[in-house]
């Protein structure tokens, strides 16, 4: 499959990045690993006239700074899952970055681009040169394929590393010519399935700081789909347990839910219910019950939403047992 | 507009004439003529279009070629040494891992990376490496079987 003819640029740092993009404008688009962007390009779904490939730029090792550690949006996702300092630190985020996409994948896509993944809808991501229908919503059109009386778009968010990255009260970075800011990484993301990143022209996610853990705590992260590997999932669950000394009591939980609606969902009463309680098999039921009725579960890729929402129920659980059998002292 | 780029192919260096959108496999197949490297999908699930470039695996098809300027590229043409076949390749011969041998070139590849890093992979590591790589022919029982078999015999060769 050919990709349309397009300019390529190839800056050598993220100063020089963000200055061409400024100079592109909406002619650009930037791309690291490919593994996204790419695909949509050979699809049509996106027509950038010029390439701006990230390929050139320096990438920093993990370095702890001010209490956290910073993490460079150009590292790959098999360095991520391999590196030492994250497995220590953070092995909640080497987990979940084990579980994008394949090997091959691993190698290319990185954490910046995982934290950019469009969202994705069966109808959507695929070649439309044979249809002779109207394009749905995600493509400029009037109407939805997945729900065909469907007022909006329903395309869902599928960013494996986000809802780890999110537990972990990780903010990320963004920069452009002017300037730089910081915010949470769930602040990065609209719910609006058409716009999903809340990023500007010219804007580049540089990369994410999470701050230290506290002392005792336990993590778990399952991605559930039917093959097992090279897949989106059905429904993702990352968990995130602070525990008090003796172990067992949770002072505090986090319990981060993707690939089932726009945007990454935190299921806050299921997380309150958590705070101060043994960390009972009972009580993990419960809870996993609850994030099962907090969240209401879009339909995709095949899943209907109540076998997802069973799917919510059993993963959580599941998680959240990983989650606790993985309490450690730090 | 075509540009002039240098790639390292096989330990050879090439001189190519390509456009910013030339792919990586379309050099390979259709300007170097190693067919070796298949493409099915184009969008990087299918995992046939594997190369390795400086050691890793790394899929072909999403790759422009003037992003390899400074890289090694292996290709499954360049791995047997004369007639004489790798472990991997003759594990995969001995095992009967091979029908239609569509998808074997990537395998091969991303086996032969996996082996040079971790010499004694559990199933799990080998289902790990093998992820993006989908066969319709064989239901991969024979696949695993020439991955431990070709683990099995380099170790020995190392003891």
């Amino acid at each position: 499959m050919h990709f349309p003819k397009f300019e390529y640029q190839r800056p050598t740092s993220v100063e020089e990045a963000v200055q061409m993009l400024k100079e592109y404008g909406s002619r650009a688009h930037l791309v690291a690993g490919g593994t996204d962007l790419y695909p949509r390009m050979k699809y049509n779904l996106v027509r950038p006239e010029v390439v701006i490939s990230l390929k050139g730029v320096p990438v920093k090792p993990p370095a702890i700074e001010g209490g956290g550690l910073h993490v460079d949006a150009l590292m790959t996702l098999v360095d991520v899952a391999r590196s030492q300092v994250i497995l220590e630190r953070i092995p909640l985020l080497a987990e979940a970055a084990l579980n994008v996409g394949s090997n091959q994948i691993r190698h290319m896509g990185t954490l910046g681009g995982n934290l950019c993944l469009e969202n994705r809808c069966t109808y959507y991501n695929q070649s439309h040169t044979f249809q002779y229908v109207e394009p749905c919503f995600k493509r400029d059109g009037d109407r939805c394929y997945l729900i065909p009386k469907g007022k909006k778009c329903q395309a869902v968010f599928m960013a494996d590393t986000v809802p780890a990255l999110i537990c972990m009260d990780a903010k990320v970075e963004i920069q452009s010519e002017t300037k730089s800011r910081q915010l949470p990484v769930e602040g990065l993301y609209t719910g609006d399935p058409l716009s999903p990143l809340a990023l500007s022209e010219g804007e580049i996610v540089s990369g994410v700081i999470i701050p230290n853990s506290a002392s005792i705590h336990g993590s778990g992260f399952i991605k559930f789909s039917l093959r097992g590997g090279m897949e989106f999932g059905a429904v993702t669950v990352a968990v995130l347990l602070h525990a008090a000394d003796d172990g067992r009591t949770c002072d505090s939980a986090r319990i981060v839910v993707g690939s089932v609606a726009a945007r990454p969902v935190r299921t806050l009463k299921a997380e309150t219910t958590l705070a101060g309680q043994e960390l009972s098999d009972k009580l993990l039921r419960e809870v996993a019950k609850k994030v099962a009725t907090e969240i209401r579960p879009v339909m995709h890729h095949g899943y209907s939403a109540p076998f997802l929402r069973e799917c919510l129920e059993v993963h959580a659980f599941r998680t959240l047992t990983l989650a606790t059998k993985n309490i450690r002292r730090d | 507009m075509k540009r002039l780029i240098e790639l390292s192919i096989n330990g050879e260096r090439h001189e190519l004439a390509v456009e910013p959108q030339t792919t990586l496999i379309e050099v390979l197949r259709e300007q170097l003529g190693l067919t070796g490297t298949k493409e099915a999908c184009g969008t990087g699930e299918c995992g046939s279009c594997t190369v390795l470039i400086d050691g890793k695996p790394i899929l072909s098809c999403l790759t422009l070629a003037m992003d390899c300027c400074e890289q090694h590229i292996v290709t499954i043409e360049g791995i047997a040494e004369g007639d004489q076949l790798t472990s991997v390749q003759q594990a995969f011969l001995d095992c009967g891992a091979i029908q239609c041998g569509f998808c074997t070139p990537g395998m091969v590849l991303s086996i032969t990376a996996l082996l040079e890093r971790n010499s004694r992979p559990s199933e799990t590591d080998i289902k790990k490496a093998l992820e993006g790589h989908l066969c319709r022919c064989t239901g991969y029982n024979k696949i695993m079987e020439a991955v431990k078999k070709a683990a099995e015999h380099m170790a020995a060769k190392d003891s």
